[in-house]
């Protein structure tokens, strides 16, 4: 009988009835016939039949579902169960949802970052060439196409080499006069030849298409969101930077470029790119340390080529680097794959202690239902009929506990995307993330998992035990040493997992609260930036410098700033500009030369930042004539002037990025090492030139020094550009303080979800020895009577419940902490920085379980202490 | 439960007789359940009772192995029944299993009434 037959045993049933009614009809009227009166005739009938009920059953176990209602009634009787201890169901229920919900969402976010491949044929195939200067992140789209060619010409690996350059800002202009930024990739011509793309309508780019050719591809999102979905838009122009391009084809669906994090919206021939990303298709048999051994010697290349146009000794050190990226670009993944799979280790430690918390809970359930079980041995069940139940309870336990966990996973997932999407604008995610079948297939496998793990330890527990033993009157002598030497074994493996918790909870959150106290030269909080884009309605020159001093007054004027000023760029906004810098008459090597920071600042930036000035003078509105000063800082001072007295001696700017023309520039003053791009920053170097400038001004943020809380000046400083300017639009308002938080995303996000998931483990654990000890009070009620008969005082009592949860606990400690050392030295592995004192964190850890503990063991002492001896004799 | 007085003479079947019993039955033709016991009882001389307690799931085992097929029809009284009718397995099955039946009750018959002593 098929599956289908099942669902529609209702109505079978339904037929059934109906067959028996109708030979019951036919042998009625059959009887009246004979002339049998026909009440008497039902009777006869009925009576001839049989038992209904009984043969309906005999006839549907012929249908051949027995197991399956064998599992119904097996699943009826263990919700039942399930619903008459709703406190136990709860628990076990919740712990479980968190346990399968975390490790879900986490997953979630593993696979699309790690995992997923992309839509591509062949994708363990491609790599990515990276470029690498010593100390600094790798990456892709700094290939000339000179390098290209080069590579195309002389290797010997790659069966194929294709690029691209993403232009992130591309405007967009579709039917419309109003423009949006867009993604457009600048792709070579084999691009979708290579990547084995199809297209979803119309063709694709292809070789016959040149550089000049004004044609574009359109992604599904686009042609969905303003094409809806029209066959007739092949052909149709739009606008993209200004150009017009005719539409030939639309991508499929589920591709949207090379990386994870971005989609691109149009793909246009490249002609002109000043920046390529590579990728390569290996040849069949290449490996990747032949194909890397071989790149090594022909980036001789490009380091050549570079050289030659640069003036930055550390070209020399520049790496080539051949990665794989079946799953997209590597640039997301080296910066959240170590955290995310740190987290995968850490909530797959919680499950374990839901797990391991669900069956120490099931194990004293059961040794309470041990009579029962014994009863039902005694009386004829088979021990896999029992076992079975036993599964069948855990499974439905396992399965509630997943669809609450699918639900916890969907706001987990939510809430880990906007952790990640509050960071930096430039590095902002937008992960396509859902229900992808690995990922529920994942969590079924681990509810599963889960289920057969902590359902098949109760079982056998209970089976061990002897039915004889079970059945005498007192049922206390039913647990055995085994089910009690488990019971301990599991609430010790929770002490220990949740001390492994506790301690990496601790030691990423102290990490964090070490980054976000840690000195940036600049006091961080009470400083609201305000950015505005004069560019839009056009006002550049002496104009704009008289409009933004009359900003400047006015800022400096609102009620709970002390004091205003600008900057460009403002620290770790993400972006910045460099030039190296040679003292006056100090020779320098070549190989000496390193980059300086440069920042334009306004008339009482260091007091507005509260940035020590060691010495010199700040600029002012009056060196307006004067532009040709600077201010160092401490170790730019240091390093080109050793012991000298910088100040009125002349720096020379060159190579500084955008410009060529080098500058000198009269060293005014002297300021403290400050933060310019990252909160970690080995070496601050950096130049500060006045922002106001003879009939100009570098156009940068507000900075408002505030006394009162920085987002409450928010609407006057609105008003005050609004009053003097109002066609200049405000861009954008933030704190610095967020303009921080937003370069610490990932850190942020171990912190708070270690943290969280710490205290859960935490809560379990206590949940655990809690249950283990209210259930030996429970167990020995007599035995403690009989002691306090005996002559034990309360306190006596009381005292060996706690040295029971102490015993417990301090078992579980002295397994966590090796268990969290050696994690320890595994997370270190993949954080790129030592990080806060560990011992400090595991011994707080260890505080914290035994605080737990010691709360846990109070309700149980309790009890214990208010057992009335007579009463509990009475008991037995 | 007690059994009427009036049964006691008759002799209870052995499932896989009454599967062969019931196939034969339906070589006849369509039939719905009361008419196969009936049919079964009658052309025993009333000494084979078929409880219904074995019929129906009988019914229903041979159905689940396509020996015969059933289908919702009206009696001459105007009364749904379900027909159940031989399937061609089934005619097939019937055959071997007379054959088996045959042999084994000609092997009973020779033990029970031996002809000659040798």
């Amino acid at each position: 009988m098929s599956i289908r037959d099942f669902l529609n045993r209702r109505d079978k049933d339904r037929e059934l009835d109906e067959e028996i009614q109708a030979h019951l009809s036919m042998a009625i009227r059959d009887r009246i016939e004979r002339g049998e009166d026909p009440r008497e005739a039902e009777r006869a009938a009925c009576r001839e039949f049989g038992n209904r009920a009984l043969i309906q059953e005999t006839t549907r176990n012929e249908w051949g579902w027995g197991w399956l209602e064998e599992f119904w009634h097996d699943a009826r009787y263990a919700f039942r169960g399930m619903r008459s201890n709703p406190v136990f169901t709860a628990v076990a229920v919740s712990s479980l949802a968190l346990g399968i919900g975390a490790n879900t969402a986490i997953f979630t976010l593993v696979y699309a970052v790690l995992l997923r491949p992309l839509p591509v044929a062949h994708p363990e195939q491609l790599v990515e060439l990276l470029q690498k200067y010593p100390g600094e992140p790798r990456g892709n789209g700094y290939w000339s196409e000179r390098s290209v060619d080069h590579y195309r010409q002389h290797n010997h690996v790659f069966a194929s080499i294709t690029g691209m350059g993403i232009d992130n800002r591309a405007q967009l202009r579709i039917d419309s006069p109003e423009s949006r930024f867009g993604v457009a990739e600048h792709v070579l011509n084999n691009y979708f030849v290579e990547l084995g793309i199809r297209p979803a309508l119309g063709r694709l780019i292809g070789p016959q298409d040149g550089k000049d050719n004004a044609v574009t591809v359109i992604s599904w999102n686009l042609w969905a969101s303003r094409f809806h979905n029209d066959p007739a838009v092949l052909g149709k122009t739009i606008h993209i930077d200004n150009k017009p391009m005719a539409i030939i084809g639309v991508t499929p669906r589920e591709f949207a470029g090379m990386r994870i994090d971005a989609k691109t919206d149009v793909w246009i021939p490249a002609n002109e790119v000043n920046g390529y990303n590579l990728i390569a298709r290996l040849k069949p048999g290449v490996t990747l340390t032949q194909a890397r051994a071989e790149m090594e010697q022909l980036f001789r290349f490009t380091i050549e080529e570079r050289a030659a146009r640069s003036t930055d000794p550390l070209v020399q050190q520049l790496r080539v680097e051949v990665e794989p990226c079946g799953t997209g670009f590597s640039k997301i993944r080296d910066r959240m794959g170590d955290p995310l799979t740190l987290l995968m280790a850490v909530v797959g430690v919680l499950l374990l202690l839901a797990c391991v918390n669900v069956a120490s809970m099931m194990l004293a359930r059961g040794a309470a239902r041990a009579r029962e079980m014994a009863l039902r041995l005694g009386l004829g069940a088979s021990r896999g009929r029992l076992i079975r139940q036993a599964l069948t309870e855990a499974l439905l336990l396992s399965g509630a506990g997943t669809l609450a966990g699918a639900v916890v996973a969907w706001f987990g997932t939510g809430l880990l995307l906007r952790i990640i999407a509050s960071g930096r604008p430039a590095e902002r995610i937008q992960l396509e993330v859902g229900p992808e079948p690995p990922v529920l297939l994942f969590a079924a496998a681990v509810a599963m998992l889960t289920g057969l793990l902590f359902g098949l330890v109760p079982a056998w527990a209970a089976l061990r035990s002897l039915p004889a033993f079970a059945l005498r009157p007192s049922g206390r002598t039913s647990e055995t040493r085994f089910s009690r030497y488990i019971g301990r074994a599991l609430v010790t493996a929770q002490v220990a997992l949740s001390v492994l918790l506790l301690g990496s909870g601790a030691l990423f959150i102290s990490h964090l609260l070490h980054l976000r106290s840690a000195d940036l030269g600049f006091r961080r909080d009470h400083l609201l930036l305000v950015n505005l884009d004069p560019s839009i309605p056009g006002i550049r020159g002496e104009q704009l410098a008289q409009i933004y001093k009359q900003f400047l007054d006015r800022m400096n004027t609102i009620p709970g700033v002390r004091l205003a000023s600008l900057s460009a760029p403002t620290p770790l906004h993400g972006a910045g500009a460099s030039g190296f810098g040679t003292a006056e008459g100090v020779p320098q090597r070549f190989e000496e030369r390193r980059r300086i920071s440069i920042s334009w600042v306004g008339p009482r930036y260091f007091e507005t930042m509260n940035t020590p000035l060691l010495a010199g003078r700040e600029f002012t509105l009056q060196d307006h004539s004067n532009p040709r000063i600077a201010i160092i800082n401490s170790t730019v001072a240091r390093h080109l002037f050793g012991d000298r007295d910088p100040l009125g001696k002349r720096i020379t700017l060159d190579g500084v990025t955008g410009t060529r023309e080098p500058s000198t520039y009269e060293i005014v003053g002297v300021a403290g090492d400050t933060n310019y791009m990252e909160i970690r920053e080995k070496e601050r170097r950096g130049i500060f030139l006045p922002a106001f400038r003879t009939g100009r001004v570098t156009a940068g943020t507000f900075l408002l020094r505030t006394d009162v809380d920085p987002e409450s000046v928010t609407a006057a400083a609105r008003r005050a550009v609004a009053e003097i300017a109002p066609t200049i639009p405000v861009t954008n308002i933030t704190t610095l303080t967020e303009q921080i938080e937003a370069t610490i995303v990932t850190e942020r996000l171990m912190a708070t979800l270690s943290g969280f998931f710490a205290v859960l483990g935490a809560l379990l654990a206590g949940i655990g020895i809690y249950g283990l000890l209210a259930y030996t009070v429970a167990r020995r009620t007599n035995e403690i009577g009989i002691r306090m008969a005996l002559g034990a005082t309360r306190a006596g009592v009381v005292s060996m419940i706690v040295k029971e949860a102490l015993v417990i606990v301090g078992a579980g400690i002295a397994v966590g902490i090796p268990i969290a050392l050696w994690g320890q030295t595994l997370a270190a592995k993949f954080l790129a920085e030592q990080m806060a004192v560990p011992v400090t964190s595991f011994f707080l850890g260890s505080l914290v379980i035994l605080a737990v503990a010691l709360l846990a063991a109070y309700f149980p002492a309790q009890r214990a202490a208010a057992v009335d001896p007579m009463e509990s004799l009475r008991h037995e | 439960m007690a059994k009427p007085e009036g049964y006691k003479n008759r002799i209870e079947l052995l499932q896989g007789t009454l599967d062969m019993l019931i196939l034969q039955t339906l070589r006849w033709g369509p039939q719905h359940g009361y008419g196969i016991a009936q049919a079964i009882r009658a052309g025993s001389g009333e000494v084979l009772q078929v409880e219904t307690g074995s019929l129906y799931p009988a019914l229903h085992r041979l159905e689940k192995q396509s020996w015969i097929r059933s289908e919702w029809k009206s009696t001459e009284h105007n009364q749904r029944a379900k027909y159940y009718e031989l399937t061609a397995a089934g005619r097939k099955h019937l055959a071997a299993e007379f054959d088996r039946w045959t042999q084994l009750s000609a092997a009973i018959a020779g033990l029970m009434e031996p002809k000659e002593q040798s």
